[in-house]
């Protein structure tokens, strides 16, 4: 490679295209029904005994082009099926003759990484299909044991998913298909270098698929780097609260007077299962322990607790043995717990995608969801300003907020 | 229950031994469950105190449904009305606890049923369950005195009691530390319940640790025990092994199947087998149906004959034959319709095919910026690298068959330009030409002045201006060669027979053939009968076929009609009003 040609390709991506409109591509395809998508017969079973019956906008749009090898950009408004989206794709495009890693799936966070598993097996139920939760925290003996047994897909966080290959472990020679699961972050500067270096390593022009609920332009501007004419389905910004989440801001004069909101608010909170999110992991601790003093049951989770506190908590949640959970940002993404129907932001969000991020743990697939936000006075601009942003509505929290979860 | 206490109660004897026989149900019940982990005095948080902590989970249902309901209606009322509650309640817990201590010599316990004093007699028969291993959590020391001990609770304080009472204290100093723990929730109760291996991680960094009853804490046990059992399982892994009790609604065909490889390898071909037995049957009740139809349509139809026949009607024609003309003419047309539109889908499908496979070669060629450096694209990345105007010129001038390279002697002339620099700087007479196709310049090849006949060598030269690339043959006018240029096939040499054949290329071959007939005698003119009108005869009647076609089905037709005799069937009218 000499630096000519080096220059030559940078010349070619580096064109400005902050002021190019990204749109859905036009010859995308809508198929109404998965009995029409053309999958195979054992992964129909495992989709519909998993409860989808009929696909989602985002699942009638994009199986089909990530079957085909097509790499693909996909956005859709939270909890519409995209975990499902892309994980159908993968078992339908799957050798599950070919004991080897075909397909790598990223995402920012440990338990997304192994819900995404839970979802793969899932549907593959009737497949047997092996799929392995790389992720960090875990024995890294075990780790490696599990990868020599022989998985077809490895879903997992990008720093022990390097340290895999690096390790030669995980081979992947076979790799066809890259996912890059809540894109945007993993494409954020934090995460950026470690794709960039996993990246390294796939053969060239692996399909690489994007799924987030928030693609901002900046990510959309950078994909020619790593993706071949991508076929994008986009959503409007302003298409992208869902009318199942109310949302819903309660004015406070001062910090303080959250807690004793929130206290108000717990019977609410524990109609069915409910998140609060703080924007820190001190703050986090900080209002477990208030809670807990004043009585309430609350369990919290964060990214400083050995991963298998974290696990345990995870689990006490999905199981509703635990039904209000504080936590920060790390909760924030992709994580589907069906019966949470509360959000409370206990502070705003630090950007516009985490809002949608974190209302969209609750409303699950169709379920109604309730989002309450707590605001300083200084913060209700801020909300008017996401208010705007997405053109929804926020609203002051009315007496009767738990009738609507 | 023979100190009855200081009421008289009016009773017969069978309700006593009833009584009797109850109480000691009750006894034995509550004994039961006291055995139970999550009823364990440990448990259990005094109500007044820590009412919202201390329900149990399934408890804490009916909870929820309560307050959803005091929710609707937050009036001031209601809360009043629960505070009230919660104090009686509080008062109520206070004075049993009195009665509890004082335990009968209270002026009190005689207004109440319930016999505190027997319950205090109880009471220690069931307390040494527990106390002695909790021995070593608080430094004994025994006094010299023998009867009277000391020890240390949990808060550091020391105290003395009777030796008899200590397994008492102890308990409650333990009770008093859960509750305290509970309560600030600072301390670590992991290592209590499995003190045999304490996470260290934990103990380095006193975290919050969520509050944990024993039910939750047999859950995670029982997770950990799961975990580990997954961990050790050297066979595949699936969706049951991980679901570690989630609460989730899968679909309606959702079937959990055994973590155990065999029973689950069992329960597949279980499941196969019923499936494919469900779709027999579906096969077997769609058959039984549609027989069940046919059978009803003949029977229908039957029934109507009958009734046509009865009223003197003759019988009905089958369905095929009853169309009538508007339905055929519909028919076909809808047919040609659907034709013309499959045909136009598939025109436009070609098109997207053929651009989608344009598309995709343009994908392959594409390098990804990120990809650079990597094992095989290093070839690609040459193949598409971007080459100079005469780079480009070079390659396809290599590519070329030789044959059809311009002669040398033309790289003398003004078209030398054009062959060094390539089309962008050719001078304007060579552009035009350069860009002419093979279609624009065969109008003048098929006029090119012929040849002299008879030079057979002038020929052969001729020949060889065209087909070889021979550097000889420098005679002949580049211009001529240039036409030729775009000639894709060599072996086209119709135009050379022509030029040899016949001397006027001009004329067209049926009427040269013909003339070549004529020739042969004395040009007569054919008759003009035979020309103009016997063909013509023939030809009219071919020209106009459908005339007597109609006229002849229309005869045809009217007869049938009279033969059917059925001027009551409407349609036909059709056929007269069409014509």
């Amino acid at each position: 490679m000499t630096a000519s040609e080096v220059s030559y390709n940078r010349k070619i991506i580096s064109e400005d295209l902050s002021n190019v409109e990204f749109d859905t591509s036009e010859d995308v395809e809508v198929i109404p029904t998965f009995d029409s998508m053309g999958l195979r017969d054992e992964l129909l079973r495992g989709i519909y005994t998993y409860g989808f019956e009929k696909p989602s906008a985002i699942q009638q749009r994009s199986i089909l082009p990530i079957v085909k090898g097509r790499d693909v950009i996909a956005q859709a408004q939270s909890g519409t099926g995209k975990t499902a989206t892309f994980s159908i794709s993968i078992l339908q495009s799957l050798d599950t003759t070919l004991r080897e890693t075909q397909v790598l799936i990223l995402s920012p966070t440990r338990e997304l990484a192994t819900q995404i598993q839970k979802v793969i097996l899932a549907l593959g139920d009737f497949m047997n299909v092996q799929c392995h939760a790389c992720i960090g925290g875990t024995n890294l003996g075990e780790d490696i044991r599990k990868l020599d047994y022989g998985q077809h897909v490895v879903s997992g966080t990008p720093g022990r998913v390097f340290d895999m290959i690096r390790r030669r472990v995980l081979r992947t020679r076979s790799i066809k298909m890259l996912v890059l699961d809540e894109a945007d972050e993993m494409l954020n500067k934090g995460f950026k270098e470690q794709i960039y270096d996993v990246y390294r390593y796939l053969p060239p022009a692996t399909q690489v698929v994007l799924i987030s609920a928030t693609l901002p332009h900046e990510i959309l501007e950078m994909t020619s780097k790593f993706m071949t004419d991508p076929i994008r389905i986009l959503v409007k910004r302003d298409e992208l609260t869902l009318e199942g989440i109310k949302q819903f801001f309660v004015a406070v004069e001062r910090e303080e007077w959250k807690f004793d909101t929130l206290c108000d608010l717990y019977d609410t909170l524990t109609i069915t299962q409910a998140v609060i999110f703080c924007n820190t992991k001190r703050k986090v601790d900080w209002l477990t322990q208030k809670m807990q003093e004043a009585n309430f049951t609350v369990s919290s989770m964060h990214g400083d607790m050995p991963q298998k506190e974290r696990d345990n908590i995870m689990k006490e949640f999905r199981s509703g043995q635990s039904r209000v959970l504080i936590t920060t940002d790390v909760w924030a993404r992709g994580i589907d717990v069906q019966q949470v129907s509360l959000v409370i932001n206990y502070d705003l969000p630090n950007n516009r995608e985490l809002y949608i991020h974190r209302i969209g743990r609750s409303g699950r697939f169709g379920r109604k969801g309730v989002a309450i936000n707590f605001v300083k006075s200084d913060d209700i601009r801020i909300l008017r300003d996401i208010e705007q942003y997405y053109s929804t509505q926020i609203d002051e929290m009315p007496m009767n907020v738990a009738d609507l979860i | 229950m023979n100190d009855s206490g200081p009421k008289k109660i009016l009773f017969n004897k069978s309700t006593l031994f009833s009584l009797k026989a109850e109480l000691l149900r009750k006894q034995e019940e509550v004994n039961e469950k006291r055995q139970q982990p999550q009823h364990k005095l440990e448990n259990f948080k005094p109500p007044s105190a820590k009412d919202k902590k201390s329900l149990d989970q399934d408890a804490k249902k009916e909870y929820k449904k309560t307050f959803k309901d005091s929710l609707k209606a937050v009036d001031t009322e209601e809360l009043e009305a629960c505070r009230k509650a919660k104090l009686a309640l509080e008062k109520k817990a206070e004075l049993y606890e009195h009665l509890a201590d004082g335990a009968g010599n209270s002026q009190l316990a005689s207004r109440f049923l319930v016999d505190f004093n027997t319950k205090k007699q109880q009471e220690p028969e069931k307390q040494p369950e527990e106390p002695i291993q909790l021995e070593n959590e608080s430094n004994v020391s025994e006094d010299d005195g023998g009867e009277w001990t000391e020890f240390t609770d949990c808060l550091g304080r020391t105290r003395k009691c009777h030796k008899s009472d200590i397994a008492m204290f102890l308990k409650r100093d333990m009770d008093l530390m859960r509750a305290i723990n509970k309560d600030k929730g600072t301390s670590n109760e992991e290592p209590e319940a499995k003190p045999e291996e304490p996470p260290p991680v934990e103990k380095e960094k006193p975290l919050l640790v969520q509050t944990t009853n024993d039910y939750l804490q047999s859950l995670r046990d029982k997770w950990e025990q799961k975990e580990k059992e997954l961990l050790a399982k050297d066979k595949d892994i699936h969706y049951q092994d991980l679901l570690f009790d989630e609460a989730r609604i899968h679909g309606v065909g959702y079937f959990s199947f055994s973590t155990d490889e065999a029973e689950r390898q069992k329960q597949m071909e279980e499941l196969l087998k019923q499936r494919q037995e469900t779709l027999k049957a579906q096969k077997e009740a769609e058959q039984v149906r549609k027989k069940r139809d046919e059978m009803i349509a003949a029977r229908v139809a039957a029934a109507r004959a009958r009734q046509r026949a009865r009223a003197g009607l003759p019988p009905e024609e089958p369905k095929e034959n009853q169309k009538d003309f508007t339905t055929c003419l519909l028919e076909f047309l809808t047919q040609q319709k659907n034709e013309a539109d499959a045909k136009a889908k598939e025109k436009e499908n070609k098109l997207k095919e053929e651009q989608e496979k344009e598309r995709q070669r343009l994908r392959e060629a594409y390098v990804r910026e990120w990809d650079i450096g990597k094992d095989g694209v290093e070839g690609k990345v040459k193949k598409f690298r971007e080459m100079s105007q005469e780079e480009y010129v070079e390659q396809q001038r290599d590519k070329r068959i030789k044959e059809f390279a311009p002669p040398q002697a033309s790289t003398s002339g003004n078209s030398s330009i054009f062959d060094d620099k390539g089309n962008k700087v050719g001078s304007k007479e060579t552009t035009a030409t350069a860009t002419k196709t093979w279609d624009d310049v065969r109008p003048r090849v098929s006029t090119p002045p012929p040849p002299e006949i008879g030079e057979l060598t002038d020929f052969t030269q001729n020949k060889g201006l065209y087909f070889s690339s021979s550097k000889k043959n420098d005679g002949t006018s580049a211009s001529n060669n240039f036409k030729y240029r775009n000639f894709v096939k060599a072996q086209e040499p119709t135009p050379i027979v022509d030029e040899l054949e016949d001397t006027d290329a001009v004329v067209e071959d049926t009427r040269r053939e013909k003339r070549k007939h004529d020739s042969e005698g004395v040009e007569v003119p054919p008759p003009p009968t035979f020309e103009y009108y016997g063909p013509t005869i023939k030809q009219t009647k071919f020209a106009k076929p459908f005339e007597s076609d109609i006229r002849e089905a229309y005869s045809q037709g009217a007869k049938s009609l009279e033969t059917k005799s059925s001027g009551r069937q409407l349609p036909k009218h059709y056929d007269f009003t069409f014509d």
